[in-house]
């Protein structure tokens, strides 16, 4: 990298490909900016296309976040609509329903941490070590299904298997435990229930990213491993899981920034009066607010908060993932 | 100001738009009135092509070519919402009730007032002055309203249940309990099991005062309906004494195991099930429904299927006093945007289409559609023409959703359908005699038209206070005294101020 | 596992394992299709049936009626086609823009690649909402055209990141020899780069084309023009939740909402065509050996 000889470009390019952070430059073989940036004129030329993308689809619209500033209504526009300060952080912050909905969404989220972003990995990790390429590819095909159906019709399946004394899933617990499970009502299953939707909805469609990196993996190496002795599980440990590993920091670095991202429909179609109380969060809220009350401004205000604490979720996993010497974002 | 703040909004647009190199903004479009637009929510499968054979027949009898933006109704507020943001408003907006969006455009001059203009018109002028009231925003009428039925509670009971136990429609509460009783424990399917219960109620995703069961019944015990006046101020109906009777009422029912016991969480769409499968005997819920559920027995048991479904309408309360709950009469209305129809004489123009869509001929084409060709005519009656080429079948599908122009503020004046066989019309004939009867005692909520600014912003949350305690209160989560102070707290976060308000306009509506 | 073992003879504890493992996954694979054989079976019932039958896998009398009525439409031709359209060619050129931007941004060395990169991330959680963006797409005379479907969402940032991060992967040594022997940046990346990356191209096609064939908003807000509807709003049309539409205060009174068996049916033939495109696409997942004996 220091400077462009076919020879220093291969070696950086192979230390950064290998996980490793860049050395300490040697600052004197720099060559001018305007140099290296002509000597790569074609890279900039294909960069082209996607920045005006986000220019215009991206980052022209984000004026958009003044309204959280103003108090909007869409036909006054955004030059009609009054300004208003910071009235509806205000707002937010001192109502007596923020703490319990940062609440209820930072326990989500980290149930999603612990149990909905392995889950794919894990299933990835057992699906690869399936011989029969027949057998893969039908479960394979199987399990990404769940990704098609809407959470209405996930919630309606829901309510069939876990009604109160009825539900197939009900009974059969009842008779287990020998107590009365009223799932769908008691606040404690709220987030379980949740989670147990998101894993059989999202596990599967999770598992293709892991799947197309184990994709690359010389079948040589496990050749290569057994005859040096190497168990199953080492060689997942020593060979499949360093394949996927800069797949895996990525994804939850990419994860950090979407945390309090619970989804709305899903949630909203669970809660009922007696599990309220633990099932709202900020994404039902914005939507209560926003649709329901026409609250523009607020539910963008609650947005923008929700925004900043992504941005600093992702710098931060980022900064971490660095750290602990993996490929970040950048 | 808005012509020009609106300039200056596309402006912004524009310099987003420009600064990246892109394109010019175009000029606005001169009001072209030989053509109306129109946005109109979708309610059937399919969307009717612009070219229909309906539209035409529409178009020639208005004298106007229409130009209709057909939005899915569920999604129908998002869409809304962007349209009131740009520049390209049509003439006449479908608005879906008094939603916050709407309310608030209107008050800052988005609609023309139709208040003083809509008598103009004698095919506009309300035939019921109270759902004309209704429908205004504190006695301003910013829309057409689109006519409903004034009244649709009913009692939906299994008629063979009653007749295994020997017991008559119910016409008092008392009567409900009784049978809800014995339908629990008097084995009326005779089974020999312990299998059935009385009352079918599924989780309700409303608020209060959302025509739920729970209104309906709070209503027969002499609450009000949403609010009621007391020495000419309006208390809201969740804090009198009535409104506790009747959900100490249900709770009992409740607590005795004559309700379903998961009525906070079953499935709403799948209410039927349990009384078509023979568990539960009794839904209060609108009349349509009785036709629904028949029509499951139908399916099952073409030749006796008259035997199974009952119905009747409001019940008297524990004071032998009959109050009926009513529906509020419309169903939204059709706006007129003062930015695509800029002077009184477009909007004489737009109103007199309007007007014209509202005539006896035009009910009819919006609502059955096209005689000779999709139906004809008996007895006063609607009959669809069964087979026919696939143009009919397109046709029979767009007067479904062309059903949706139509506002009949004058009055009904299509036909209505015929009921299919001989227990639908024995039900039909029913079912009107029984609302038409209940309408003399509706409980109408007085403050229907009155729309509060705090209550525009906080109402629905505000809302979800009352009846998410009601259900915690009648699923034994808390008892009468933390009803009491879920009630409290509606007051203090707010209700105390939406109650001052709706008193002030209250005084000024008169 | 202390003595050598050679690949012919596993342990005990692999068999083992091999049995549990394939046990757990076809369960897996079960439950996860276990409810789509419900909808399909619901297609084919009557309402009664469904009515009274709480779960099952085939129904007692086939019945062919929401299909009937379904195939009898002209919307569900046309918005077939017009799905499968703009799926194709969105697909395309998401593909496309996104392995163009992503490439340059896998190149440590390359001037502004940071800044660039941060602002892409920034939009991942920052967006200017609903309204703006229709003004924009309105602007840019986009509505009611099938580009409005495709241009707005053409780069998903977290694809590009995730297509960045292969690019990274990938050994330099290659392109690095493409380069000795004269070709450009551009010659590299298409004549070495993207044969090389079949598998991430067929994750982003399938990521991306399902994108679009379930992408419901972008039609509902930019396409008045009923004609050029995708199969999405008729979907979404028949199975929306009726308690959502209750909520708001939107359903009509004289709404009656669609036959159960006719929303299955619907879910049934908006589904499948696009199920179908992952076992198709899944050979290709399969061509990574390549890049394997590059690396090995």
């Amino acid at each position: 990298m220091a400077d462009n000889s076919p020879v220093t470009v291969a070696a950086g390019a192979r230390a950064a490909a290998k996980d490793k952070p860049d050395k300490p430059r040697p600052k004197r073989q720099q060559a001018p900016l305007r140099v290296r940036m002509l000597r790569h004129a074609w890279l900039y030329v294909l960069l082209v296309p996607g920045v005006v993308y986000f220019a215009i689809f991206k980052y022209a619209p984000m004026y958009g976040v003044t309204i959280a500033f103003q108090d909007y209504l869409p036909f006054l526009g955004f030059s009609g609509s009054p300004w208003v300060g910071l009235k509806h952080f205000e707002t937010l912050f001192t109502s007596p329903d923020f703490f319990r909905i940062l609440r209820n969404t930072l326990l989500l989220a980290l149930l999603n941490v612990i149990f909905v972003f392995p889950a794919p990995i894990v299933v990835a990790l057992l699906l690869n070590e399936i011989r029969l390429s027949i057998l893969k590819r039908a479960i394979q095909s199987s399990i990404y299904i769940p990704h098609f159906l809407s959470w209405t019709i996930v919630a309606a399946l829901t309510y069939l298997l876990f009604a109160l004394d009825v539900g197939p899933i009900t009974q059969l617990m009842n008779s287990l435990f020998g107590a009365r499970f009223n799932f769908l009502a008691d606040p404690d299953w709220f987030r379980p229930l949740i989670i147990l939707q998101t894993l059989w909805k999202s596990t599967g469609w999770g598992t293709i990213i892991y799947l197309a990196a184990l994709a690359g993996v010389n079948p040589n190496l496990y050749e290569a491993a057994r005859i040096d002795g190497a168990n199953r599980w080492q060689q997942m440990r020593h060979i499949t899981l360093p394949a996927i590993q800069s797949t895996i920091v990525i994804m939850a670095i990419l994860m950090s920034g979407n945390l309090l991202d619970t989804g709305f429909e899903q949630i909203y179609l669970m809660t009922n009066a007696l599990n309220r109380s633990v099932a709202e969060v900020f994404d039902t809220y914005v939507y209560f607010l926003g649709i329901t009350q026409g609250a523009y401004s607020y539910s963008t205000a609650v947005g923008l908060f929700k925004a900043v604490v992504g941005i600093i979720l992702i710098f931060g996993a980022n900064w971490l993932a660095r750290r602990f010497k993996q490929n970040g974002l950048f | 100001m808005t012509p020009l703040t609106r300039r200056l909004t596309a402006g912004a647009a524009c310099a987003a738009v420009a600064a990246v190199g892109l394109t010019a903004c175009g000029d606005d479009e001169p009001a072209d009135l030989d053509t109306i637009s129109m946005m109109v929510p979708l309610l059937g499968s399919q969307a009717p092509a612009a070219d229909s054979e309906l539209q035409q027949a529409v178009e020639e009898m208005i004298g106007k070519e229409l130009d209709l933006t057909w939005v899915p109704n569920s999604d129908y507020n998002d869409r809304m919402t962007v349209t009131l943001a740009s520049d390209d408003l049509p003439h006449v907006m479908v608005v879906q009730g008094k939603v916050p969006a709407f309310v608030q455009s209107a008050q800052a001059g988005a609609f023309w007032d139709l208040t003083d203009k809509l008598a103009d018109y004698p095919n506009l002028t309300a035939e019921d002055d109270q759902i004309l009231l209704n429908s205004s925003i504190n006695g301003d009428n910013y829309g057409v309203f689109r006519l409903r039925d004034p009244m649709r509670t009913a009692v939906i009971i299994r008629q063979d249940w009653l007749d295994n136990l020997g017991l008559e429609l119910p016409e008092t509460t008392d009567d409900l309990y009784d049978i809800a009783r014995a339908f629990t424990e008097d084995d009326p399917n005779d089974s020999g099991d312990d299998d059935t219960y009385g009352v079918v109620i599924p989780q309700w995703p409303g608020g209060y005062a959302t025509a739920s069961p729970y209104d309906v019944i709070e209503t027969w015990f002499g609450a009000p309906n949403g609010w009621g006046e007391q020495g000419g101020q309006l208390v809201p109906g969740f804090d009198t004494p009535e409104f506790l009777a009747a959900n100490q009422f249900v709770k009992q029912m409740i607590d005795e195991g004559l309700i379903n016991s998961d009525f906070a969480t079953m499935d709403s769409g799948t209410w039927d099930q349990p009384f078509f499968n023979g568990q539960g005997g009794i839904i209060i819920d609108v009349s349509s429904r009785a036709g629904v559920i028949m029509n499951l027995f139908k399916d099952q048991d073409p030749d006796n299927y008259g035997d199974y479904v009952a119905m009747t309408g409001n019940l008297a309360g524990p004071d032998g006093v009959l109050r009926s709950y009513p529906t509020i009469g419309y169903n939204g209305f059709l706006a007129i945007s003062r930015q695509s129809v800029q002077t009184e004489e477009e909007l004489d123009e737009v109103l007199s289409v309007l007007d014209a869509m509202s005539s006896q001929e035009a009910q009819i084409l919006l609502n059955n559609g096209i005689e000779g060709r999709n139906f004809e005519v008996q007895d006063g009656f609607a009959v669809p023409i069964e087979g026919g080429d696939s143009d009919v079948e397109v046709l029979r599908n767009d007067v479904t959703s062309f059903a949706q122009l139509g506002t009949q503020s004058n009055g009904w004046l299509a036909y209505d359908v015929l009921p299919e066989g001989g227990p639908e019309r024995e039900l039909w004939d029913h079912r009107q005699e029984v609302h038409e009867s209940d309408l003399a005692t509706a409980v109408h909520n007085p403050a229907q038209p009155l729309v509060s600014e705090t209550y525009v912003t906080r109402g629905a949350q505000l809302d979800l206070i009352i009846a998410d305690a009601r259900i915690q209160y009648l699923a034994g989560q808390i008892d009468e005294d933390g009803l009491a102070a879920e009630i409290e707290r509606w007051y203090a976060e707010g209700g105390q101020q939406v109650v001052d308000e709706m008193n002030e306009l209250y005084a000024q509506l008169d | 596992m202390r003595s050598r073992k050679t690949a012919q003879k596993p342990t005990t504890a692999s068999r083992v394992f091999d049995a549990a493992n394939i046990v757990f996954l076809v369960a897996l694979a079960v439950v996860t299709v276990l409810p789509f054989i419900y909808v399909i079976a619901g297609s084919l019932a009557s309402e009664a049936e469904i009515a009274s039958r709480a779960f099952f896998l085939w129904p007692r009398d086939v019945v062919t009626d929401s299909y009937d009525y379904i195939f009898s439409t002209d919307t569900f031709l046309r918005s077939l086609i017009v799905t499968i359209l703009v799926t194709t060619v969105g697909t395309v050129i998401q593909v496309l823009l996104t392995f163009t931007m992503a490439y340059p941004l896998a190149k440590r060395y390359l001037p502004g690649r940071n800044v660039i990169l941060m602002a892409v991330i920034f939009t991942m959680v920052f967006s200017g909402g609903m309204i703006p963006t229709y003004l924009i797409v309105r602007e840019l005379g986009l509505l009611n055209t099938y580009w409005a479907l495709i241009l707005p969402l053409a780069i998903n940032p977290f694809y590009l990141i995730i297509v960045k991060n292969f690019f990274q992967e990938l050994p330099e040594e290659l392109q690095e020899a493409a380069r000795i022997d004269g070709c450009t940046d551009l010659g590299v990346f298409w004549r070495v780069v993207l044969p090389l990356s079949k598998p991430i191209i067929a994750t982003m096609a399938l990521f991306y084309a399902v994108a679009i064939w379930n992408d419901f908003m972008s039609p509902l807000l930019y396409i008045s023009d009923t004609s050029k509807w995708t199969l999405q709003m008729f979907v979404r049309q028949m199975t929306i939740s009726s308690d959502m539409a209750n909520t708001l205060g939107q359903l009509d009174p004289n709404y009656i909402p669609p036959e159960q068996g006719l929303k299955f049916a619907v879910i049934v033939v908006a589904t499948v065509p696009i199920l179908l495109f992952y076992p198709f696409l899944q050979k290709h997942f399969a061509k990574g050996i390549l890049l394997g004996s590059v690396k090995g």
